[in-house]
This record gives structure tokens, sequence and C-alpha cells, in this order.
């Protein structure tokens, strides 16, 4: 089960993480829904290395409009609690894997 | 109106759909545009029998032969698709609903991008292919939906319980009527030319239009074409691929009970042949669906 994050414990999951990774998402946005299981399996998959969790930006706008998402799915990868990158739209596991094993 | 089956998109594969599942006695409506087909406005030299013929007059023969077995063209686009029970309901954007026992998605490939200078650069930085998924994030801002399909006229006026201002640029404006009504009363701007480029410095600040006009904005829209297959797939349960495309079986079925796919949007290649061939094998199985299913 993907960690739910909101308000009260999106700070301590990313100062707990090396590596963050949250996918941004709301429930009725279509290529969200696509990206759901794809974060799913990344969370097993990357379980140890890589912190991956989901967050509801309709249920937490504080937090999107803090880090400026203007659109989603996006992910927003956190290394070292240092936002180093924004990953903007639908992508299929393999690129985000590759993309990982990158940072 | 009820029916038993409804073919979302008339081109090849959906007109193939449409004579095959009318010819066994499934009453068959056919919704998209025939203008929309990728064969229409081309010429098509591969294709057997045909010797050369453009796609438009393929198009108008086979629609002909697909009415003459009884299916039935009513040339809108689907605007909302759901499953209700073992029903499927479409809400056309004529404003018609459909519900029917079997679907054939046959909408061919999505064509949702602009290709326009910015607007790769700019894509999550206020460049959004999707009003409905974004529109929460651009609260008191100024936006642009660019778009001359319904789909484009729902957006603008859904933008403007969100927008402090929304415009809305067009170039061949063919969305229904009444939608763009709604959406001028909603107040929205419209302006009439093709986008030209899209500006800003790390984030969207201008849309330029081909006839000169500058519009200031923080976000552009682009809602090209009617509802994509992806959405009308999952509306339907069905999961599409990550190019969009949906999988189906030998037998043209989906996965899902009652929703087969043919044509291009099951992948390439995207020849007449091919969506001939699959919207025969769909129209064929809706058809016999639809018979279990009475």
């Amino acid at each position: 089960m993907v960690t739910e994050l909101n308000e009260t414990n999106f700070d301590s999951f990313v100062e707990s993480n090396h590596i963050a990774i949250i996918d941004c998402w709301a429930p009725w946005c279509g290529p969200c829904r696509r990206m759901g299981p794809i974060i799913d399996e990344l969370a097993t998959e990357l379980a140890g290395k890589v912190g991956v969790a989901k967050l509801n930006t309709d249920e937490n706008r504080a937090i999107a409009i803090r880090f400026g998402i203007n659109a989603i799915p996006t992910l927003l990868v956190f290394k070292d609690m240092v936002l180093v990158d924004e990953l903007v739209g639908l992508r299929p596991k393999e690129s985000i894997l590759e993309y990982v094993s990158g940072l | 109106m009820e029916a038993d089956i409804l073919i979302i998109g008339s081109g090849p594969a959906g007109i193939q759909a449409a004579i095959h599942a009318s010819r066994r006695k499934a009453s068959t409506v056919v919704a998209g545009k025939p203008s929309a087909s990728a064969a229409a406005g081309t010429e098509v030299d591969n294709y057997f029998g045909a010797g050369e013929i453009s796609g438009d007059d393929l198009i108008a023969k086979g629609i002909a032969q697909a009415e003459s077995t009884g299916a039935v063209f009513v040339r809108q686009n689907v605007v909302s698709a759901a499953k209700d029970g073992d029903r499927f309901r479409f809400v056309l954007d004529g404003g018609d609903e459909v519900v029917v026992k079997a679907v054939v998605i046959a909408t061919g490939v999505s064509r949702d991008k602009l290709g326009v200078p910015g607007e790769s650069e700019l894509f999550g930085k206020g460049v959004s292919y999707c009003a409905v998924c974004d529109c929460n994030f651009y609260k008191g801002r100024r936006v642009v939906v660019v778009g001359n399909e319904s789909e484009a006229a729902v957006a603008a006026e859904m933008m403007t319980g969100y927008a402090s201002e929304t415009s809305w640029v067009h170039w061949n404006l063919e969305a229904n009527p009444v939608l763009v009504e709604k959406a001028l009363a909603a107040g929205v701007r419209m302006y009439g030319s093709k986008p030209a480029s899209i500006g800003g410095d790390g984030k969207v600040e201008s849309l330029t239009l081909e006839d000169g006009t500058v519009i200031p904005t923080d976000g552009v829209f682009i809602e090209l074409g009617a509802r994509s297959s992806a959405d009308i797939a999952m509306d339907l349960d069905v999961m599409p691929e990550m190019d969009d495309s949906i999988k189906v079986d030998s037998e043209c079925s989906t996965g899902v009970p009652g929703v087969f796919a043919c044509g291009d949007v099951t992948g390439k290649p995207w020849q007449v042949a091919k969506a001939v061939g699959q919207g025969c094998v769909a129209g064929t199985n809706a058809a016999i669906y639809v018979r279990g299913a009475r």
C-alpha cells in the first residue's frame, strides 16, 4: 500500500527518505488514474531504496501551491530533502526506473 | 435513444463494424464525424480492389452502404461515457443520449498536440492537455482554451468556474452551437485565428495568434478533436496502453464484456485494410454479444 501524504506527514516523509518520489494526482484526472497502478508497482519494486508516496492535490491544495504544481500527474522528486525535479505527465514505469537509477 | 450497439468513430473501422453489426440485425448507431477520420482528405491506393480512390469517397460509399443495412450515423461526437449496470450510457455533443448493450471503440488515433513553438517546452508550466485534470490550479488566473470541437467549448465553459478570464481560440469552429452559446453566456471571450506560438520564460505568459493578436495568459489548455479514446476507454473500465492505444484480443474484445475496439486505436499498422478487417471482427462479435445479452 503506497503512503498517502497530507499536510501532517508530507515533510516528515521527505525528511525520512534519501530519495522521495511523490505522485501528485486527483481522482477525476484520467492520466492520473493510469499512473496510479504504476506508482503502486514502483513502491513495491523500489522499497528500501526510494520512498514512493501519493499526494491528492484536491485535498492538499496548500502543498500543491507550495510546489507550484500546474498540471497532474506530476512526480515531485526529492533528494536529501531538496526538490531536484518535477516530472510532468503520464510516463511508463520503465522510464521512471531508468530515471531513478540515474539519481 | 436506445440501440443494441454504439460504434464510436465513423472512419473505415467504424463503418465496417456498422455494416457487419447491422447485417446481423443488431440496431446500430454510429457516432463521430467522418471528416475526423485519418482517411479523410487522403488518397488511398493500397486497399484491395479499390484502385486509386480518395479517402472521402471511400468513407462516403461506406456510409451509404452501412446506412442501407440499417445503421444510423448521427455525426456527433461523444462527450461522456459511463457504464450503467449491463448497459452503456453516452451523451453526444448535440445533447442526445444513447443507451446501448455493446460498444465498439473505433475512434482512431487521438491528435492532441498543437505543434507550435513553446508548446513542448512549457508543458506542465502552463500548457495542459487536460482541462478537467488541471482546472483547479488556475483559480483566479487567466487561461486560454484552444480547439475547434465541442470538447473545447465544454472546457472553456468549465474554466469560467475557476479562471479570472477565459479566452477560447478557434480557427475552424465545428463545436455544437448550443455548447458555443453556453460558453459565451458564461463569459468566454472568443478569438478566431490559429495559434502561432506560446510565449513565456519558465512559465506560460502569452499565446500569439497567426493574425498577430497576443493574448496574455497564465495557462493554455489544448483541447483538440473529440473526447480522446483513452478517456472514453477509462470511462468504460478499459485501461489504455501508455501510447493511448487499446489492447484487444483476436476477437477485438477489450476484456470488458460488451466493449470492443478496432482500427487505428488498437495500434499499428494504421492502414485502411487492417481497420476494416478488425471492423468486421468487432462488429460481428458485438452483434453476437448483444444477441446473448438479450
